[in-house]
């Protein structure tokens, strides 16, 4: 059948005009953009009484006093404990994406053995078999600082006769490798930042990174009028409110201290040290301010200003940080000064066998750690310090997926902080001995247990849960459970005795001395606490917080001042790879002016393989570029002095 | 234009010399309101692998960040450098660039409070307001909101969540004003006259040096109401006139200059002005 023109037209114009008049067309439009603008998920939100229920944050070094927001029982946020003297009201990023945190897919949600998700059973099995078979060759790596579980884990190990307990490394284990190891102290030094009228940090990122962070700015806020100094090789977000930056390569902050010490002897100081004759003597002649200066460019006024400031309060306070041989120093010359330098007695301990918060921090883990059992709780050492352990079977307990639970042969998922029972007792830095209790807040995600109950036994312990233990504790120190639960923290008010204590004088003379690697640049690593810590990576709001000094899409960017970048032959945005230690970095370059000449600047915390999105692939991992060198005079090894090669890629 | 006055006006007075750019009110911000992480998948778009992934937070042109920490420089160059850290929420302007230039009304400074009002309900995402603002201070739904598997669980019952397409900004955590009001006409007082501290935002309850203080800057008995008084108090780009609500203070006199960056030129661009308008 031919089909005419005339036929063609008419059969056009009458389907045109059908299809006008039908509304399937219209109706089917209107659908196809009504459901292509919709939400595939509509979220809606929970309502009900809202609460702020007091409890502790595990998340940064430190650890927060929180409280967590509630609506009809179910956590959604994270506020301050106005109550606590660790918090008055205020918590650091890490801890306030808490809850974000504990809901996040990035959950382990069982226990796994070589990648094969097991049954609690059989992981305690495991456990109880390789722990036996391991003998007294077992080792543990904590990466809490504060909490209880380090007795428990600690009495693990006296059990099997093992002395192999790790700290990853952290200010409070420097510190009290030079007040208990080079000058014979015993407690906890702590520095009371709120009543000293000048403050001198000397190396101590306080407000951002450096011992408790969050009571530091406490402090800082309720020192109406203190001053505030920071010295150090970057002007870190502390030397942002500090009223003076000092830039001082971080090798020579010893160097600086005994400089200024240098000035408080001339003005007749003295202190009733065994050694103090010996001190002096070191420091007037190895230590005048001409020799600090040749050796580390910091200027003779400069340190005189600083003595003179510190000479003329009536209540100044010292904050060392970096090496041994720099806390040293630092409490040599608080010591010097009399001021706000406090030394906190350790609360008593709650279970039997466990070793004092010294002990554990006597392990070196920067030297490497080789067990047939190695236990890490709660710390990325896979990440951090990738080339320092090695053991036959490794146990990972984390409540995340982390390069360490990816790497051990059997993975405990822990619960989150707000589930579990947990305690900070002094963490390093604070003015007194505190105390600080938390008590669950929501129910354990599904499949999720305590995993510290796995240890009661081996431990030699018939408690059912490690809530007992945590029980005891409290009970142990005297405190009140039910104002703790509350949220109030426990205070102890005493003094070790302080009588025995040099000024390391030996040690410090040699100890002091600048030492820098070869590389052509010194390395300034340092640390965002929005952007992560060694055991903690950044959390799902946090990225938005990091500023493009840091991260630019998914490169890392490093800082040096002009003059560095023009020496070095790279501009704003080049891209470089960084070499140092045993690894390399990519990086960015960004120019800022706050970065000592000869140093760059790199942040900590990067570059992870393993995780949620928020951190996996951004950026690159610094401490792969960094150099463990060790502090001879001071018989520990240290990260202080690294430096690097920059090449333009 | 004329000015609408308000019996209780809300403001802060923001501390530069103690704010550490820790980031720790942009956080607790973000869980307030229901600001959903930046993902970069889409488990709902199923045809991924034709299609363009989302921003994630490294792209701050997308990112929606209702307050914003900014780094500020003086300039110079080692060792005379300084920096300071500037948070941003949105300035709840006297009179506001972006309410005149809104086609649809969907946002308004109308409520006693003095709070500039955002109904994304309304907005139908024309950026306008966007364009208008000299604060950046609004940010547009690029992409819907999307909460990793299981985090939507956890969300905040202060504020709706809002679709792509609309543009949001800071409120002064308005729920928290509505729940302050219940609760004075609960126990019997007058909610116009809250005390001070009764009604505070996520980012000021957050701050660990305290350095936003927030209040009534009409009430004598809240401290902003002699803050935003004191001799080193100024406000970003004064000379434009919006009568911002926000306040700083810093005893740096560069940090103070680079807040009127709109003189930065010593006043070249004409006359300064004071009047509003």
């Amino acid at each position: 059948m031919s089909v005419a023109r005339r036929a063609f037209i008419q059969m056009s114009v009458g389907a045109t005009v059908g299809i006008l008049f039908t509304p399937t067309v219209w109706t089917l439009l209107d659908d196809v953009s009504i459901w292509t603008q919709n939400w595939p998920w509509i979220p809606t939100l929970k309502y009900g009484e809202v609460k702020g229920v007091p409890t502790v944050s595990k998340m940064c070094e430190s650890g927060c006093a929180v409280k967590v927001r509630t609506v009809a029982g179910e956590a959604f946020g994270t506020e301050g404990n106005m109550d606590n003297p660790l918090s008055g009201g205020g918590i650091c990023p890490l801890c306030a994406n808490g809850v974000q945190v504990k809901n996040s897919p990035n959950r382990i949600a069982a226990p796994m053995l070589n990648g094969e998700e097991i049954t609690w059973e059989k992981a305690e099995e495991v456990l109880v078999d390789k722990l036996a078979a391991a003998g007294s060759n077992v080792a543990v790596i904590s990466g809490d600082q504060t909490g209880t579980v380090n007795e428990l884990l600690s009495a693990v190990l006296t059990g099997k006769q093992s002395d192999k307990f790790y700290t990853m490394p952290c200010d409070m284990q420097v510190s009290d490798r030079a007040w208990t190891g080079l000058m014979g102290g015993s407690g906890q030094i702590g520095y009371d930042m709120e009543n000293a009228d000048v403050v001198l940090l000397a190396g101590a990122d306080a407000f951002e990174s450096w011992g408790p962070t969050v009571a530091n700015m406490k402090a800082f806020a309720n020192n109406e009028g203190g001053k505030f100094i920071f010295a150090g090789p970057m002007q870190t977000k502390t030397a942002s409110v500090t009223s003076k930056w000092v830039p001082v390569p971080a090798e020579g902050m010893a160097a600086f201290t005994l400089g200024i010490c240098y000035y408080v002897l001339q003005a007749g100081k003295s202190v009733p040290a065994s050694d103090f004759d010996q001190f002096k003597a070191m420091v007037m002649a190895g230590y005048t301010p001409a020799k600090v200066e040749a050796a580390t460019g910091v200027k003779a006024d400069q340190m005189a200003e600083v003595a003179k400031q510190l000479l003329s309060a009536s209540n100044p306070v010292v904050v060392p940080a970096g090496s041994v041989a720099a806390n040293a120093a630092g409490i040599a010359l608080n010591l010097l000064l009399g001021g706000g330098m406090k030394v906190l007695p350790e609360f008593a301990a709650a279970v039997d066998g466990a070793m004092t918060r010294s002990e554990m921090l006597k392990g070196d883990i920067l030297q490497g750690v080789d067990a047939e059992m190695v236990i890490i709780y709660e710390a990325n050492p896979t990440y951090a310090l990738p080339e320092q352990v090695k053991a036959g079977f490794t146990v990972a307990i984390d409540s995340v997926n982390t390069e360490t639970t990816a790497a051990a042969d059997l993975v405990l998922p822990s619960l989150h902080s707000y589930e579990r029972y947990d305690d900070l007792a002094s963490p390093y830095g604070v003015a007194s001995a505190i105390y600080t209790m938390g008590a669950p807040v929501s129910k354990p995600a599904s499949g999720a247990k305590d995993a510290r109950d796995l240890f009661l036994a081996p431990a030699g312990l018939d408690s059912e849960s490690f809530a007992e233990v945590i029980e005891a504790k409290v009970e142990a120190i005297g405190a009140d459970m039910d104002e703790l639960v509350e949220g109030a923290a426990y205070v102890l008010e005493e003094t070790p005795d302080m009588s025995g204590v040099t000024l390391a004088a030996s040690a410090l003379g040699k100890a002091a001395v600048p030492v820098k690697g070869t590389g052509a640049v010194g390395l300034a690593p340092y640390t965002v606490l929005s952007v992560g810590t060694a055991n903690q990576a950044t959390t799902p709001n946090a990225p938005a917080t990091i500023s493009n000094n840091q991260l630019v899409g998914d490169n890392m960017v490093v800082m040096m001042a002009s003059v560095t970048a023009k020496k070095l032959g790279v501009s704003v945005g080049s891209k470089v790879k960084l070499s140092g230690g045993n690894g390399e970095c990519e990086a960015l370059v960004q120019v800022f002016e706050g970065v000592l000449p000869g140093v760059v600047a790199a942040p900590l915390g990067m570059g992870h393989t393993v995780g949620d999105e928020f951190s996996k692939g951004k950026g690159d991992n610094v401490y792969k570029i960094l150099t463990v060198s060790s502090e001879a005079a001071a018989g520990a090894s240290t990260w202080a002095g690294s430096t690097v090669n920059v090449a333009k890629i | 234009m004329q000015m609408k006055e308000f019996k209780v006006k809300w403001g802060m007075v923001i501390d530069v010399d103690k704010c550490t750019g820790c980031g720790a009110c942009m956080v607790g911000c973000q869980v307030e309101n229901n600001i959903a992480p930046m993902t970069k998948k889409d488990p709902y778009n199923y045809v991924q692998a034709l299609t363009w992934d989302r921003d994630d937070a490294s792209n701050k042109l997308k990112t929606l960040t209702w307050l914003y920490v900014y780094e500020l420089s003086n300039g110079k160059s080692f060792p005379e450098h300084e920096t300071a850290y500037l948070p941003r929420p949105c300035m709840q302007c006297g009179n506001p660039a972006c309410v005149p230039v809104c086609p649809v009304v969907a946002t308004e400074k109308n409520e006693e409070g003095g709070i500039v009002s955002q109904v994304t309900p309304r907005c139908i995402g024309c950026r306008y307001c966007m364009a208008a603002c000299p604060y950046h201070a609004r940010y547009f739904n690029w992409w819907d909101p999307i909460w990793p598997e299981g985090m939507d669980k956890g969300l905040s019952p202060s504020t709706a969540v809002r679709p792509r397409g609309v543009v949001e900004k800071c409120s002064f955590c308005h729920s928290r004003y509505l729940d302050a009001k219940d609760q004075a006409r609960q126990d019997g007082n007058d909610p116009m006259d809250l005390p001070d501290g009764a009604y505070n935002t996520a980012c000021a309850d957050i701050c660990p040096t305290k350095a936003i203080t927030f209040g009534d800057l009409n009430n004598p008995e809240h401290k902003v109401h002699e803050l935003a008084k004191g001799k080193n108090a100024y406000r970003l780009i004064e000379k434009l006139g919006l009568d911002p609500q926000v306040y700083y203070t810093s005893e740096r006199e560069w940090v103070r200059k680079l807040g009127d960056n709109y003189n930065a030129d010593g006043g070249a661009h004409g006359a300064p002005s004071n009047s509003h308008g």
